[in-house]
């Protein structure tokens, strides 16, 4: 230990630790722009100068090592001159007019200009002339508004030792770029941000940021995007480094279907991925399903929390995504927990409305007895009709029912024999039951769910397969994969189509379609759609499937409050999941319509979450399976990152899948998969970067 | 026996020994004896936790690349000299830089660099990054190679008023080197003398980079002094606040005042400027460059004051207070200054008095060699009344 004075304060400090971190530590600001606390010092701005007692000159503290004795002043006229003589110096090449700039408010630059006020008007000004640079996907480069203090330089090189950006110089201006500044992808830029975070002015900047929510949000997107907020760089890097019982473990943090979700997810994640502005987004669902498929549970079985019996006793109405992983938490949280499940074995719309093609029945089955494991009791074939009564036994009930009823659309034929609804379709054929399928079908309907019919009537056998919606095909709500999967196995794909009415006398002879023109909302969200005029057509067919939405199996009987779609009323989607009676929550597909399995497992957290609480507990449900640690900030050099392509899954070709269940999309195979997690921009580390300290956060060396 | 032989035939200690007997400095602007070099580096190499290093270069401030004569004449002896620095220092990596001025020099010193497993880059020494490392001036390198050839012998290298590089010794004086008689002003090294100090050994002089000018009458100081800022601005490597910036002001502040636009302010602020530099920067680019327009200033403050308050360049060098025009009455209308006008700015047929249009003009001087007749005048003065049309030769009335 070295014991120092600063202005006159007495520190003790770490031998030869940089006097500037020392003074920032103990309260003492001392102006600073090119010192970044986790970069090397430079001694460049010359703005953290002080007096060292003894010494004929002043030096720069950030580069000051401490030393038993060493006795500084950070304010002396000699300093502050030299200092603002500094920032007069270097503001010469620096635009004038802050109130233009993107970081006005919020730039390290500004500060220190109201901080030490230099003098102005003395030297020669000039506009460096640089053409912003916007052609490189997520950072901008504006070196007109650089300072030089090379901390991006430093992050770049001893930071991530990724080693693109540098000092360059053209005829007499010095700035940052890259080697004959070639573009950041060919200079196999890793696009990591830490430049644009330690950049103190709006030199380097984020193309797109979303400024309305929280800043680590707002840099990790897909986490951010992940209704359950799974931390996805995380396990990615997991994978990356072969290390599947981690990465398995980190994804069961948060949702307990991994193998499920990494198979059928929606990937909202995917589309928010920053990796798409380089080239292509990560594959995330197949780096999850193959982590899923690798995973020995050596972190997290029977390794996760689960707190002492409380004694109290809850019952989960339907055992779909939302209510199985209610009844997970509830269970690790110490309650009792019964699923009533309504059909013959739990898994919800994973088992009977997903066809198995897409999801393979043991896996549902080996992650549900995960949760029966950890002691959750599964009644089946137990509908639940008037949850009230359940009160009688249990302390609390979740009403997690899905929507298990098809909506039939009130059109002309539409009652004829030989039309059918998509749930009653989907679930026959998952029970093995008799259908009542025919040769030529038509699917009405552009979501998933329709897609789930055609491709399942196509591995029924049915010869002729349609599908029709009203929305344009840029508009259909299913995945585009699910749609190029379906046409290629002979799906005949038509968007933009009215259904005028359904054709047939006593049994259904094909449907009427006219072309939509336009197909718009009003300001009630009702729709407006606009026919082409002559444009009636007839397709033939021996079966109509309906497959325009579902809703909650649920009538005003069962004794709660119901909304819009037949949804099961709360007071909150997110906030507050508690129904119109006391003790009774509800969840899922069941409250806000179709959407998603992880949107259900997120709900069904929520509940659990808020249950807990309602029966007296913290309702903190957190848990950390994976065992935690910093990763590695020094990525180093990877020639050709930003064209490294996505990886695609080995996927049958359609004559080999089209009539058989059994599953054809094999995810990523084990020579790519390493290669895919590789590509992952790592936005996460960007988060671990110090905050500059300003002097707006030392209150008391505050000037007046 | 090779210098580097010699050398690694005896232990280190009698190596440093010998470098300490002979007396040995390191050569230019960092002066101070060898061997205490070395220690400075092992102990800043070992404080810092790094591998030593061995550096030889020219200092950073260096532009005008005269003491490279050595390196160019002689390359293996500045690599034995680097060899055996490297040999004391325990050092694997050893680098020579060459300015980027001279990027064609690498192909000559490249065969013998890798003969002695010498990196050659080209470029400033990055100071920082050289932190533990042993940082050598060429000509160090070259006499410590001397040293173990027993061939040394102290003395300055210099290149009068850019003619050979000799080496002079010590106690030569400046007027024993170069003609006084004409002299305004001596540029040895970074700096500026007056005549009367001619008296000065070279040695005291501090000729650093080797370069001793004598300045007539016919040159300017503002103008010179202009030019060594350009040079040095192109040269810094501008990572550094007040190298980049302190060079751009102190260099746009001559030249306004060489171009007629000069403030009283400049002075006090090209002072101002040039102090801080020469403490605010790790390197000898920023802390020397400025060093000659803060002796500008000091010895020649009345040359400044003329080109700033009388606007006028006391040499007749600064072209903005310069007129050339024709003599209306010597001019004989031949037409040879319009034909060999760069700039196509002299009217005029045969026979007639030719003009020169100042707006175009940028005073070469060219007609005024072209002109039989000596019609042709260069003045700082004033420019009397002229012809505004064209006129015979011979009619022009002066009234």
């Amino acid at each position: 230990m070295a014991v120092i004075t600063i202005d006159g304060k007495t520190l003790d400090v770490p031998e030869n630790k940089n006097v500037l971190e020392c003074a920032l530590e103990a309260g003492i600001y001392i102006p600073h722009l090119c010192h970044h606390k986790d970069l090397s010092p430079l001694g460049s701005c010359r703005m953290c100068v002080v007096e060292v007692e003894g010494e004929d000159q002043v030096t720069t503290a950030c580069t000051l090592k401490a030393r038993d004795g060493l006795r500084i002043h950070t304010k002396t006229p000699e300093v502050e001159r030299l200092r603002m003589l500094a920032l007069e110096l270097l503001l010469t090449g620096h635009p004038e007019d802050c109130s233009t700039c993107p970081k006005y408010g919020n730039c390290e630059l500004q500060m220190l200009i109201q901080y030490i006020g230099p003098k102005t008007g003395r030297l020669k000004m000039r506009t460096k002339g640089f053409r912003p640079k916007e052609e490189n996907p997520l950072i901008l480069h504006d070196m007109n508004r650089c300072v030089l203090c090379g901390r991006c330089v430093r992050a770049c090189n001893e930071l991530r030792g990724v080693k693109v950006l540098n000092y360059q110089k053209k005829e007499m201006e010095t700035y940052v770029g890259t080697l004959h500044d070639k573009l950041l992808k060919d200079a196999d830029c890793r696009f990591c941000g830490a430049c644009v975070e330690v950049c103190p002015t709006g030199t380097i900047r984020d193309k797109v940021l979303n400024q309305e929510v929280k800043k680590e949000d707002a840099v990790v997107p897909c986490r951010y995007a992940c209704p359950a907020h799974t931390d996805i760089p995380r396990y990615i890097r997991h994978v990356k480094n072969g290390e599947y019982d981690e990465a398995a473990a980190v994804i069961r943090e948060k949702v307990p279907f991994p193998n499920a979700l990494g198979h059928i997810c929606t990937h909202t994640c995917e589309l928010e991925c920053k990796r798409k502005e380089v080239n292509e987004a990560m594959s995330i669902r197949d780096i999850k399903r193959y982590a899923a498929e690798h995973d020995t549970g050596s972190l997290w079985k029977g390794k996760g929390k689960q707190l002492p019996d409380t004694g109290k006793k809850v019952c989960v109405a339907g055992g779909g995504p939302a209510g199985l992983t209610a009844a997970y938490y509830l269970r690790k949280q110490g309650h009792a927990v019964t699923i009533k499940e309504a059909l013959p074995t739990p898994g919800g719309m994973m088992a009977y409305g997903i066809p198995s093609y897409r999801l393979p029945r043991e896996i549902i089955a080996d992650e549900v007895k995960v949760i029966e494991d950890q002691g959750v009791q599964i009644e089946v074939n137990a509908k639940v009709e008037k949850p009230e009564e359940l009160l009688k036994e249990y302390d609390a009930v979740l009403m997690a029912i899905g929507g298990h009823k098809g909506v039939r659309l009130p059109m002309e034929g539409s009652g004829l024999n030989g039309v059918i609804i998509n749930t009653d379709f989907l679930r026959a054929v998952s029970l093995g039951n008799e259908t009542g399928l025919g040769k030529k079908v038509i699917v009405l309907g552009g979501g998933n769910v329709a897609f789930d019919c055609a491709r399942t009537a196509k591995r029924l056998g049915a010869e002729e397969i349609h599908l029709a919606c009203l929305e344009a095909r840029d508009a259909m709500t299913a995945d585009d994969e699910e749609i190029e999967q379906a046409q290629e196995e002979g799906i005949f794909v038509h968007p933009a189509q009215t259904f005028e009415r359904i054709t047939g006398t006593d049994h259904v002879t094909g449907v009427d379609f006219m072309n939509v023109k336009s197909f718009t909302f009003d300001e009630n969200r009702r729709a407006i759609i606009e026919k082409e005029e002559g444009s009636e057509h007839h397709i033939d067919a021996d079966t109509v499937i309906f497959a325009v939405g579902q809703r909650p199996d649920i009538t005003e009987e069962a004794g709660l409050e119901l909304g819009r779609g037949n949804s099961i009323k709360v007071n909150d989607m997110e906030q507050d999941k508690a129904t119109s009676v006391p003790g009774i929550f509800a969840a899922g597909d069941a409250i806000y319509g179709t959407k998603s399995v992880i949107m259900a497992i997120e709900s069904g957290r929520e509940a659990a979450s808020q249950i807990d609480r309602y029966l007296g507990g913290d309702g903190d449900i957190s848990e950390i399976l994976a065992p935690v640690k910093k990763p590695e900030p020094y990525i180093g050099q990877c020639p050709g990152f930003g064209y490294a392509q996505r990886k695609q899954p080995a996927i049958d070709p359609p004559e080999d899948r089209g009539s058989h269940f059994g599953p054809f999309d094999h995810g990523i195979c084990e020579s790519d998969i390493c290669a895919e997690a590789g590509r992952c921009l790592q936005c996460d580390l960007r988060l671990q970067i110090s905050r500059p300290s300003l002097w707006g956060d030392f209150a008391e060396s505050k000037e007046v | 026996m090779s210098a580097l032989e010699n050398a690694v035939g005896l232990s280190k200690e009698q190596v440093i020994e010998k470098i300490k007997a002979s007396g040995l400095q390191e050569y230019g602007l960092c002066r101070e004896t060898l061997t205490r070099r070395f220690e400075n580096a092992l102990k800043e190499c070992r404080e810092e936790e790094k591998e030593p290093g061995v550096v030889a270069a020219l200092n950073n401030a260096d532009t005008s690349g005269v003491l490279l004569e050595i390196l160019r004449s002689e390359p293996e002896k500045v690599m034995e000299g680097i060899s055996i620095a490297a040999y004391v220092a325990g050092a694997d990596k050893k680098v020579l830089h060459i300015p980027e001025y001279e990027a064609q020099l690498f192909e000559t010193v490249k065969p013998a660099a890798e003969k002695y497993g010498i990196e050659v880059v080209t470029g400033l020494v990055n100071i920082r990054e050289s932190k533990g490392c042993v940082l050598l001036h060429l000509v160090t390198a070259a006499q410590l190679a001397e040293v173990f050839l027993d061939t040394y012998e102290k003395g300055i290298y210099v290149s009068v008023n850019g003619g050979n590089l000799q080496k002079a010794a010590c106690s030569t004086k400046i007027s024993d080197l170069a003609d006084m008689g004409e002299a305004k002003a001596i540029q040895a090294g970074y700096r500026y003398y007056l005549p009367e100090q001619g008296e000065m050994t070279v040695e005291e002089a501090r000729i650093d980079n080797g370069v001793l000018n004598i300045l007539s009458e016919k040159e300017c100081v503002v103008c010179e002094t202009e030019k060594q800022l350009a040079a040095s601005r192109k040269q810094s490597c501008g990572k550094c606040v007040f190298c980049r910036e302190g060079l751009l002001q102190l260099h746009h502040m001559q030249k306004e005042i060489t171009e007629g636009r000069g403030k009283m302010e400049f002075i006090d602020l090209t002072k101002e400027i040039g102090e801080a530099m020469t403490i605010s920067t790790p390197c000898t680019m920023g802390q020397e460059s400025s060093k000659t327009a803060l002796w500008a200033v000091e010895l020649f403050e009345e040359e400044y004051k003329s080109h700033i308050k009388k606007k006028n360049c006391p040499a007749g060098v600064c072209s903005s207070f310069v007129n050339i025009y024709i003599n209306p009455s010597a001019c004989e209308g031949c037409g040879e200054c319009a034909d060999i006008c760069p700039k196509d700015c002299i009217e005029g047929k045969p026979k007639y008095i030719h003009m020169i249009d100042d707006f175009d003009c940028d005073k070469c001087g060219k007609c005024i060699d072209a002109c039989d007749a000596g019609a042709i005048i260069r003045t700082t003065g004033k420019v009397p009344k002229l012809p505004n049309r064209l006129t015979k030769v011979g009619k022009f009335k002066k009234h």
